[in-house]
């Protein structure tokens, strides 16, 4: 070893600081005593750091927006999926439409009949939508702003609905509650383009 | 040696924050991390992979993967490592599908003409642009982006002496076309 320059194999173990073989060890002691090795160890180390020291090349286009379509197709399949299978789909799209039934008649109710109908309903909607467990579905990055801005919607409803006094401004939050709740599990159960918000 | 990770333009103070939010599905936080981490993640692409568009297209494999895993990170060493990893298999699959006819020998056709000439010595783009790409990988996986040759050698199918063979012969060429000389 001593006898001989190191190849470049073991110069970039002794740079790495690799002890592990005796060939790596007896390398470490060879760079200690010949010049030729450190010189060329020190070139070495200098290429690395040109290496890393290299302008960061940059993307010529935004990537995101098309990663964002891809996953808005992959929910659209998965939906597809899902709705061919049918079962609880069609149980929630069920409970959809006799909620909306119920709420485009409230002037045939007075007005505690339209609180009892609505907080019932309300009721059902967060049944249909635990049942489905959005929590364990993925959904895309569109489907996910609309669900936070629902439930935002819906946090700040309840938040009124505490302070709510006189039986109107009740009937009137919870049927907003229903309306939310209602598009809270549309957009879990259907495309999320279909939610005006 | 010490492990240097290439530049991140951008590291997030807030990683955790931002990084919980996305896997919580919030489309703000994924952008977030596109931006943050895009760039790191192209340079770390365009240094593998042959032309840009395989590059751009590589990035967009890579967030498209990182977003639909993104609950899958465990938080077991920094973000950016993960996504790193993801961008690396990505490109190096990229490579493998390519199937490059010099995948496994150095691109050194023309380096004869070259050797010791300093007047034709090339620059270091230049001299990793002749690379195999298959080297090219080894040689920034591992030195610049701070890669173990085991994790090379995982992510490529290939074994460990295999990895430190290719960075080796990688330097060696380096060193005659950027120095001129004769090492190893």
């Amino acid at each position: 070893m001593s006898q001989e320059h190191l190849s470049m194999e073991l110069l970039l173990a002794v740079r790495d600081g690799e002890r592990s073989e005796p060939e790596q060890v007896a390398a470490h002691a060879h760079v200690a005593s010949c010049e030729a090795c450190r010189a060329e160890l020190d070139r070495l180390h200098q290429r690395t750091a040109m290496l890393r020291a290299l302008p960061t090349l940059t993307p010529a286009r935004n990537a995101f927006p098309a990663v964002q379509r891809q996953l808005a197709e992959d929910l659209r399949h998965r939906w597809q999926r899902r709705f061919a299978m049918g079962g609880l789909a069609a149980a929630a799209a069920l409970a959809i439409a006799v909620v909306g039934n119920d709420l485009a008649r409230p002037a045939e109710l007075d007005a505690s009949e339209q609180l009892e109908t609505a907080m019932s309903r309300s009721q059902v909607l967060e049944r249909t939508l635990n049942a489905w467990r959005p929590e364990t579905r993925a959904m895309d990055a569109r489907t996910a702003e609309i669900v936070i801005q629902l439930e935002d919607r819906i946090a700040e409803v309840d938040g009124r609905l505490e302070r709510a006094r006189r039986l109107a401004e009740q009937v009137e939050l919870w049927q907003e509650r229903v309306g939310l709740m209602s598009a809270l599990v549309d957009v879990h159960l259907t495309k999320a383009t279909n939610v005006d918000l | 040696m010490t492990r240097t990770l290439t530049t991140v333009t951008m590291q997030l103070a807030d990683a955790d924050a931002v990084v919980a939010r996305a896997q919580r599905g919030d489309p703000v936080a994924l952008e977030k991390l596109y931006r943050a981490y895009a760039p790191a993640t192209y340079n770390l692409v365009r240094r593998i992979c042959r032309t840009t568009e395989d590059a751009e297209d590589v990035l967009q494999e890579t967030f498209y993967e990182v977003c639909r895993s993104i609950r899958n990170y465990r938080g077991e060493g920094s973000i950016w490592g993960w996504i790193r990893t993801v961008a690396s298999s990505k490109a190096l699959m990229r490579l493998r599908r390519n199937k490059y006819r010099d995948t496994d020998e150095l691109n050194d056709e023309l380096a004869p003409a070259r050797q010791g000439s300093p007047a034709l010595r090339l620059d270091l783009e230049a001299a990793l642009d002749r690379l195999s790409p298959t080297a090219r990988a080894v040689v920034w996986l591992h030195d610049v982006e701070g890669f173990t040759h085991e994790e090379i050698a995982s992510q490529m199918g290939k074994s460990v002496s295999f990895s430190k063979s290719q960075l080796a012969r990688a330097h060696q060429r380096l060193r005659l076309w950027l120095d001129g000389g004769v090492a190893g």
